[in-house]
């Protein structure tokens, strides 16, 4: 309710608004720019209670200053302002000084009730000589060119003041001014906001077209209303929320970018009314609903109602946006935890490589590695996020990235079309139950900071658990030897192999390449490390291996040739056997494997590789077989040593022997008849 | 076979210096790792097969090291694997670290022990810069030099150390009217620190080692050969001028010589086969 005393004193009132102050300048002599900058209203009862309603008189303001005249005082500078006695008995309370090409404030005397002065529209350059109006309620000072506000200390009661289109740098001077209702400091050079806090009554408050560029210290203004800031180059808003009676808010046309800059809006309950257009906000796509999501009180955009449709569709788009956020944080955390394992694994790794060379070094690094393992150490040993130990694994999330088995100390990741193992740990994945789908997707298999030896021993596996597998990636994996490189010969096929140089000696060799193919030359593969393979290569392979081969198979004996043969099947059968449920194709399987052995070149087959442990393994079991070879050739020899020396001894005594018998049987023949009757009684002895 | 000096020789003695035994022991041991897949086609004929492989020398292709290093044939034979094997990556012209012949040793045997296959390489880069390319025919010889006589190549080490540190090992045999001056020696050898030992010395000494001991050692006339043409010499030295000798090649009787070392018609044969 506006207060009787402000009621047109000539009691022409013009709405019959129940509250808020609704300041209208009707006549048309004034400039349309003022109009727009007030913002005229003129639905009226429907917003009860949220417009402001300054219930002026309709007539004000018509006056041009008539019957004024202006003395030249005795002082030299100011005129001094007389009126007639008439008119001020009619006009009492308002003065009107419009247009008059007034460069400073008159001194005004014997107005002492004036409760209205209009000074629009002049030059003046300084507030002055009115101290002494000490009842002036309205105080309109609109396109002058004031400076500075200041001589408005003794005002008490102003409650309107009316400062547009001057040239005023800063807010000052206005402590006393605990009354005032509405401010307007259109259209001035203001950079900050300062200096209101106290006016705790004011409900107005114009600060468009200055060159604010941010919002804040609003604190204090207990009352306010209507708050206007277009044309700035506000970029963040702030305090807003400590205004508890804001319900409009206009920010048009300022350099507001996203909502962050202006979230304390969310914070108020009290908005109702707001606009952004003409900011950088206004032109994203997220714009409306997101502003509509945060100011759910909000009943106006952009001088536009808010309909409950456009709610509703801003409520899903957010839901939408939280549910895409969520998901990619998911995927970022996965990524993280990815990326720490990964790390994990290669410090173990270069632990164990570096193991050989000095102890004490070692235990020093495991110190200081420890703890901090410790700390990077997740949530202890969180297997997958996917349920995958009962069934095969869900086809549909085959094109998404899979973390399937996410440890601290190995990893196993399906990314499409390839398989990552990284970490000694990840090869006992290959023993899961994989769905066909998955595994028949999978062409390249990538091993990391797993020992060559080890892998060697599961590559049975993985030809049964995934037969498309044609690229074979090592990164760190400790190939030494070109030896090594046999064991991949008994893959079902390889088209690519990719050795990293990372952590594989083997690749400073100059012939390993040629070694490769020629050795894996019955997989006709098609690139090394990325570069194709030419016939050259090919034949140069050939060329400088193919004499092994010939040696290797046409050299060797028999017995050795199926020996070696035999071990290498003998060991495959072992590793079959050993996983876990036997396939009924198993047996199948052997002998196609040992009828591939035969369509391999069988002079390569030779060339066989067994890990270190497994060949001293071997070792140490001949070792008994030695002995007793040993032993048993001992006393074979012994045996022959014995014969020999009985064979020399019979040697040495047969001349003499010989001589004996020769002497012996001459002694019996010598007496003819005596040897007859010897016969003769040896053979009637033997009937 | 019946020759007079086989049968001078008491047994035991014959039997250790032509290494019967070892070639019985290993072969009864091979017939009992395999002897079901040898009795399928009989004991004599696995006897026959094995003892001819011993005679053509490819019985030590894929073995064990202990078993390749344990008598003179096959560490020859095995000399001549490898070279034949590998002859044509020689006959191309790379030049390759000592690792990598080491990995070509390796698929010979996979248990080769990698410092025989430094001490080689020492012995062609004469103790310096170990990752220095080496080309195939330098490899070979200082290998068949180092593999071969591998244990008068240790005392020929610990000689030249004590020659070297002033201490003359055969004091006794050598002449009075040089004793006094080796005792002087280490004084003067510090000032002037020359290069080596002083060959004669050096000589005398390794024929003393020849007679002493009975495994397999170099022809001592050719060994006094090389050292006659120095006046001083290192032992990296003296081990290349051995490597490089001819004669010495010959005798051992496992590779040909330098210059027919890239030649093999038998085998380019076979390999224009494939």
């Amino acid at each position: 309710m506006i207060p009787g005393k402000y009621r047109s004193v000539s009691g022409r009132a013009t709405n019959n608004v129940n509250c808020g102050l609704h300041l209208v300048i009707q006549t048309s002599s004034l400039p349309e720019k003022n109009k727009v900058e007030f913002r005229l209203n003129k639905e009226t009862s429907s917003f009860p209670g949220r417009l402001l309603q300054h219930d002026l008189e309709r007539n004000y303001s018509s006056r041009q200053g008539d019957h004024i005249n202006l003395v030249s005082s005795s002082m030299p500078s100011f005129p001094i302002l007389q009126r007639s006695s008439e008119e001020k008995i009619l006009y009492s309370d308002r003065l009107t000084l419009e247009r008059q090409k007034l460069t400073v404030c008159p001194v005004i005397d014997g107005e002492e009730h004036l409760r209205l002065l209009n000074f629009q529209h002049n030059f003046i350059t300084r507030i002055q000589n009115i101290s002494n109006l000490q009842r002036l309620i309205f105080l309109d000072l609109y396109d002058n060119q004031i400076e500075e506000i200041s001589g408005l200390s003794t005002l008490r009661s102003l409650r309107v003041l009316l400062l547009g289109k001057n040239r005023i740098k800063k807010i000052s001077n206005l402590e006393n001014l605990k009354s005032l209702d509405v401010l307007d400091l259109h259209g001035n050079q203001i950079t900050k906001i300062e200096n209101v806090n106290h006016l705790c009554a004011l409900r107005v408050l114009n600060l468009a077209r200055n060159l604010l560029s941010h919002v804040d210290n609003l604190t204090g203004l207990d009352s306010l209303t209507e708050l206007n800031l277009r044309h700035n180059q506000i970029t963040f808003v702030r305090d807003v929320d400590n205004l508890p009676c804001l319900q409009r808010l206009f920010l048009s046309f300022n350099n507001i970018s996203n909502f962050e800059s202006v979230c304390c809006l969310a914070d108020s309950a009290s908005l109702s009314d707001i606009t952004f257009d003409g900011n950088p906000i206004a032109q994203e796509s997220w714009y409306k609903h997101t502003v509509l999501q945060n100011m759910m009180q909000l009943r106006q955009l952009d001088m536009k109602r808010v309909t409950e449709e456009e709610r509703r569709m801003a409520s899903l788009v957010a839901k939408k946006e939280e549910e895409k956020k969520r998901e990619s944080h998911k995927q970022s955390l996965l990524k993280e935890k990815k990326r720490l394992t990964i790390n994990n694994v290669a410090r173990k790794w270069d632990l164990q490589q570096h193991r050989v060379t000095s102890i004490a070094t070692n235990q020093d690094r495991k110190d200081t590695d420890s703890p901090s393992q410790d700390s990077c150490q997740m949530d202890g040993s969180t297997i997958s996020a996917f349920p995958e130990e009962t069934g095969p694994l869900d086809p549909v999330l085959t094109n998404a990235l899979q973390g399937l088995s996410v440890t601290d100390t190995h990893l196993v990741e399906v990314e499409g079309d390839t398989l990552s193992l990284y970490g000694s740990g990840a090869l006992e994945s290959l023993d899961r139950n994989w769905s066909v789908q998955t595994a028949g997707m999978v062409t390249t298999v990538s091993f990391t900071f797993i020992e060559f030896d080890e892998i060697v021993q599961v590559l049975p596996k993985l030809k049964m658990k995934f037969p498309n597998s044609l690229h074979l990636k090592f990164k760190e994996t400790n190939l030494v030897m070109l030896q090594q490189f046999n064991a991949l010969a008994q893959l079902r096929r390889i088209d690519q192999l990719t050795i990293d140089p990372q952590g594989n000696p083997v690749v400073n060799f100059t012939l390993w390449k040629y070694y490769v193919l020629f050795r894996l030359s019955h997989f006709s593969m098609q690139k090394i490390n990325g570069t194709e393979v030419t016939q050259n290569d090919m034949i140069m392979a050939e060329r400088l291996f193919g004499i092994l081969a010939h040696v290797a198979s046409s050299e060797l004996p028999q017995y050795r040739v199926i020996s070696i043969l035999g071990d290498a099947r003998k060991k495959q059968f072992r590793y079959l056997q050993e996983t876990k449920g036997k396939k009924p194709g198993i047996v199948n399987e052997e002998n196609n494997d040992s009828k591939r052995l035969v369509g391999e070149n069988t002079n390569r087959a030779m060339l066989n590789y067994t890990t270190r442990d497994f060949y001293n393994e071997k070792l140490e079991e001949i070792k008994e077989k030695k002995k007793f070879c040993q032993m048993y050739i001992e006393d074979l020899v012994k045996e022959a040593t014995e014969i020999n020396k009985k064979n020399e001894a019979l040697q040495k005594l047969w001349p003499q022997m010989f001589i004996e018998l020769v002497r012996d049987a001459v002694i019996e023949i010598r007496s003819k008849n005596s040897y007859m009757k010897l016969c003769l009684q040896q053979i009637t002895d033997q009937k | 076979m019946l020759s007079p000096e086989r049968l001078a020789l008491p047994d035991y003695d014959y039997l250790a210096q032509r290494h019967v035994l070892t070639y019985m022991e290993d072969a009864v041991c091979q017939l009992l790792e395999n002897k079901e897949d040898i009795s399928q086609y009989g004991i004599a004929r696995f006897f026959t097969e094995y003892f001819n492989s011993v005679c053509q020398g490819t019985h030590i292709l894929f073995r064990e090291f202990s078993f390749i290093q344990a008598t003179p044939h096959n560490r020859a034979s095995f000399l001549r694997a490898f070279w034949r094997c590998f002859r044509t990556v020689g006959k191309n012209g790379d030049l390759l670290t000592m690792k990598e012949y080491h990995c070509l040793l390796q698929l010979l045997c996979p248990d080769f022990p990698l410092e025989l296959t430094q001490k080689a390489a020492r012995i062609v880069l004469m103790d310096d810069a170990m990752d220095c390319l080496m080309s195939f025919s330098d490899f070979l010889f200082a290998f068949q030099i180092q593999f071969y006589y591998s244990e008068f190549l240790e005392s020929v080490a610990a000689i030249y150390q004590d020659l070297l540190s002033g201490k003359n090992p055969n004091t006794v045999i050598v002449p009075t009217s040089s004793s006094g001056q080796h005792r002087q020696r280490p004084a003067v050898g510090e000032a002037s620190l020359p290069e080596g030992v002083e060959a004669s010395l050096f000589s005398q000494c390794l024929e003393n080692l020849c007679d002493r001991h009975k495994y397999s050692c170099p022809p001592p006339a050719l060994v006094k050969e090389v050292l006659s043409n120095v006046q001083r010499l290192t032992f990296y030295g003296f081990l290349m001028a051995l490597s490089k000798h001819h004669g010495i090649n010959q005798a051992l009787g496992a590779l040909p010589d330098r210059g027919d070392l890239m030649h093999d018609p038998a085998m380019d044969e076979e390999l224009e086969r494939l």
